[in-house]
């Protein structure tokens, strides 16, 4: 698997598939049982956490901290890999979050405690948190699965623009294939722990690939007002046009 | 926000965690100093303070001198010591385990002390190592046992450090050294069960400055090293793939966490036993106050622990003169209440999860 | 009326004769009762103080089962262990085929059991000097040895009084009453109250107990209690003790300096079992202690 540097790359697949775990494998999480991950031409397990956290940012799916942050407290938590030992945050740091804040449209949750925000809030300021380490490379895990429809559309804006504006290189997961769509430069279809296609949208998101991916029978329409790709599942495959559905109570 | 407040905002704003670390410092500081500059001056005996101070009355006929130097003293000192380190090991304890409910006494460290204590106090037997007592230095022994055991079933089977080991490790230990204890009570005559009792439920009644001394350097090193790792436990909280995300090395900082906090807990029980709710009550009363960021929670909550457990002490030894009130049963009395509304007021919807 | 007869008078009156009479059947009544329990023949004593009675008053054949942690007198060793307080087996209780089991008043449960084995018990109530003497007597009607029984008391009792009156007219020292610290330590200091049998034997031998004002046998004691209290004696007391006791006992007191008992070097270390038991031995604590506090 390569990533690009600058691209937007999509791991897709079912629940279950791997992508998480190859998500945290790319973060350096998770240690591989075989084979290596590089960044920039270094091994990840030669690089020191520290340094790593440098070069990349990982949002998770979710965030459940056991104790209450504000919103500030936490995306200043961006900023730690920056600093030295006894170090404190300074008012660069400050000025760094502050800027992901409203790059993330949180700047009006700043003395908000975490724990009172709604889960579409929660993401951005995981994203705002992320974006505060400041690296050229960030993975995000499903950001749009706890989101409602408006704000995935502001979540995929977001992205691009960041993307566009600061170079960023992003992987991201998910199981929305209308999102991927939407903002990837390439995809990755992983079933199973093993990569099923790779390559541009256009590509990769076919009938037969989400037929042999999903066991689903779809149309994948090039949406001129949206001005990308769309998936529209049809019926599970294997049933014919004329059976009634089957369901089972 | 107007363009002008915005770009002040913006450009020379200092992050408010300095300056609430030193706000912090500063009136708990205060508070703590003033506590112990105070206590030994009250009693359930009237001194003559300026008599007790006085240079030229020799010290050895200076029964006011006594009472606070000997008598009086000592307790604050140690109640202070004591107080801060549980506090603190508790702050770090709930962090590690990420979990509201973790005390100090949790992951089994107060269980071998007791046993240790028991030991010491039922076999009879004497040994000393410079001021250290047999029953300080038998509990010590006894709580590094269950450390040690915690340890390694934690790291046992997987590369990493798993808390839910650790934790259940801990809870396991902690019932069969508690029913080692109640084997060895069976055994023991009346007054040796009588003194374990006693030593169970907490006594800062030192009378002298070795065992504070002895247990000072141990403390102090702990000390330090949750002021270092008080980032890395922010981000702990958060949970340990994420801190990993954010650079820690999140294996090393849960054993140095594990191990400090368990250190500064087996010391603070061999100087008073184990004194109950102050590695509770306190983390979470101080969090109410300043927020869970531990730059500022740690030195806050180890300088109030001392505050709340030298008056916890003063009432444990006025209340019931000549009689002394156990100071855990003190520490219960206060703490078992507080603790109780804390969980109805954050279960019925408050900030908490 | 006896006079009446010695002087030869005659038994007249009806009055004199009702009387007579009434006299007879007491008499008759009190032979029935006291033949109604004979004396224990098969004793199993689970409280050391009461062991040492019985054997005491000669009761000492009788005792088939001592509790474990018997020690008085040398003749218990050959005895088999039944338990003790805490940990009583009611097993080998049983096996002894005892007609008198001497409990605790606190051993609830095994009082139940026995009960229903139909075990007869002596329920053994830790009282004060008086306490001593009532359960003696106790003891003695239980074994059949009342003169016996009778006599020690009053033995007890003269002894107690020549102490008593040899101490009189001394100055009473202040005493501090320690039966329990921390090895090398002033912690866990645990001290007698105004109530018990110690306080009264103390009191017996010429002092003044410190904490008499405390209506409790046995409290625990902070360093600024034992400054406040300022005695001039401070009086270890133990069961047994190491070789060192009394050396241990001086070097560590020797903290509170501003004590006249520390000052004086009037620290004592007493140990020997008659000291802690509430038992026929008392007169000769009695006198130990007042060997100690009063100088003759």
């Amino acid at each position: 698997m390569q990533v690009p540097a600058g691209a937007i790359v999509g791991i897709l697949g079912p629940n279950g598939s791997g992508k998480t775990t190859l998500l945290k494998l790319l973060a350096g999480v998770l240690r591989p049982d075989s084979g290596t991950i590089h960044l920039d031409d270094h091994d990840l397990r030669s690089m020191p956490r520290s340094a790593l956290a440098t070069r990349l940012a990982m949002v998770p799916q979710e965030t459940h901290p056991a104790f209450d942050y504000t919103v500030l407290e936490m995306v200043l938590m961006g900023r730690y890999a920056h600093l030295g030992a006894f170090e404190l945050e300074g008012p660069n740091d400050l000025r760094v979050a502050r800027e992901c804040m409203e790059a993330t449209g949180t700047s009006l949750l700043e003395d908000r405690y975490f724990h009172t925000l709604s889960g579409g809030e929660k993401q951005r300021v995981a994203i705002a948190s992320a974006l505060a380490q400041a690296t050229d490379l960030m993975l995000l895990d499903e950001p749009s699965s706890s989101l409602d429809l408006r704000y995935q559309l502001e979540v995929a804006d977001l992205l691009q623009r960041l993307n566009r504006q600061r170079g960023a290189t992003l992987v991201l997961s998910t199981h929305d294939l209308n999102f991927a769509a939407s903002i990837c430069d390439s995809l990755l279809l992983i079933r199973e722990g093993s990569v099923l296609a790779s390559g541009p949208p256009r590509d990769v998101l076919t009938s037969d690939h989400i037929r042999a991916l999903y066991g689903v029978e779809a149309d994948v329409q090039e949406h001129p007002r949206a001005g990308h790709l769309t998936v529209v599942p049809i019926r599970p495959a294997g049933d014919s046009d004329e059976s009634p559905p089957r369901w089972v109570h | 926000m107007g363009a002008l407040t915005r770009a002040e905002a913006l450009v020379g704003a200092v992050p408010p965690v300095r300056r609430r670390m030193t706000a912090a410092a500063l009136s708990f500081g205060i508070l703590a100093v003033a506590a112990c500059a105070l206590a030994p001056l009250v009693g359930s005996t009237p001194i003559d303070v300026r008599r007790a101070w006085d240079p030229s009355i020799a010290f050895s006929d200076n029964v006011d001198a006594q009472i606070f130097f000997v008598a009086r003293l000592p307790r604050v000192l140690s109640a202070a010591l004591v107080g801060s380190s549980l506090a603190a090991a508790g702050v770090v304890f709930q962090a590690l385990l990420r979990n509201p409910l973790a005390t100090p006494f949790t992951l089994g460290v107060s269980a071998g002390a007791a046993l240790g204590a028991m030991l010491a106090i039922t076999l009879g037997v004497t040994f000393a190592i410079g001021p250290l007592g047999t029953v300080p230095l038998a509990s010590f022994v006894g709580s590094l046992a269950a450390v040690c055991i915690v340890y390694l079933l934690a790291t046992a089977r997987h590369r990493g450090f798993s808390t839910n080991v650790m934790l259940l490790a801990g809870v396991t230990l902690n019932a069969f050294f508690s029913a080692l204890i109640l084997f060895l009570q069976y055994f023991a005559d009346a007054t040796q069960t009588m003194r374990t009792v006693r030593w169970l439920m907490g006594d800062l009644d030192v009378a002298s400055y070795g065992p504070i001394l002895a247990a000072l350097p141990l403390i102090a090193i702990a000390i330090v090293t949750f002021a270092w790792l008080a980032r890395a436990l922010n981000l702990l909280v958060l949970g340990p793939e994420q801190a990993e995300a954010r650079g820690i090395d999140v294996l090393r900082a849960q054993r140095i966490a594990f191990v400090s906090a368990s250190l500064a807990t087996g010391a603070a029980v061999s100087v008073g036993g184990p004194i109950g709710f102050v590695g509770i009550v306190v983390p979470h009363l101080v969090r109410l106050l300043v927020g869970s960021d531990h730059r500022v929670l740690l030195p806050s909550a180890s300088l109030f622990g001392g505050t709340f457990l030298i008056a916890c002490d003063l009432v444990s030894r006025t209340v019931m003169a000549p009689l002394e009130l156990p100071v855990g049963i003190v520490t219960a009395v206060i703490g078992g209440p507080f603790f109780l509304w804390l969980l109805i007021s954050r279960g019925a919807g408050g900030s908490g999860q | 009326m006896a006079a009446d007869l010695a002087r030869g008078g005659r038994i007249g009156t009806v009055r004199d004769r009702v009387a007579i009479v009434a006299a007879i059947v007491a008499v008759i009544v009190a032979a029935s009762i006291a033949a109604a329990a004979p004396p224990a023949k098969r004793i199993v004593s689970l409280v050391p103080a009461v062991t040492e009675m019985l054997f005491a008053v000669g009761a000492g054949p009788q005792v088939v089962g001592v509790s474990s942690f018997d020690r008085e007198p040398p003749e218990v060793a050959r005895l088999p262990r039944v338990g003790a307080l805490l940990d009583p087996d009611l097993e080998s209780i049983l096996a002894l085929k005892p007609d008198l089991v001497v409990v605790y008043g606190s051993q609830d449960e095994l009082k139940t059991q026995l009960e229903r084995a139909g075990a007869p018990m002596f329920s053994y109530r830790h009282a004060g000097l008086q306490g001593i003497f009532e359960t003696l007597r106790q003891v003695g009607d239980h074994t059949g040895r009342v003169e016996a029984a009778n006599a020690l008391i009053d033995r007890i009792r003269a002894d107690l009084a020549s102490i008593r009156k040899a101490v009189a007219g001394q100055p009473r020292p202040r005493v501090l009453l320690v039966f329990g610290r921390d090895v090398d330590a002033l912690r866990n200091v645990w001290v007698s109250g105004g109530v018990g049998f110690i306080h009264e034997v103390l009191e017996i031998a010429g002092g003044d107990n410190v904490m008499a004002d405390v209506t409790r046998e046995g409290l625990q004691i902070n360093v600024e209690q034992i400054l406040a209290r300022k005695p001039d004696v401070i009086l270890e007391l133990r069961a047994d003790a190491r070789a060192d006791a009394e050396r241990e006992a001086l070097q560590t007191w020797r903290t509170l300096s501003a004590l006249n008992a520390v000052r004086n070097r009037r620290v004592y270390f007493l140990s020997g079992s008659e000291l802690v038991t509430p038992g026929p031995r008392i007169a000769r604590a009695a006198e130990r202690i007042a060997r100690v506090l009063q100088p003759r």
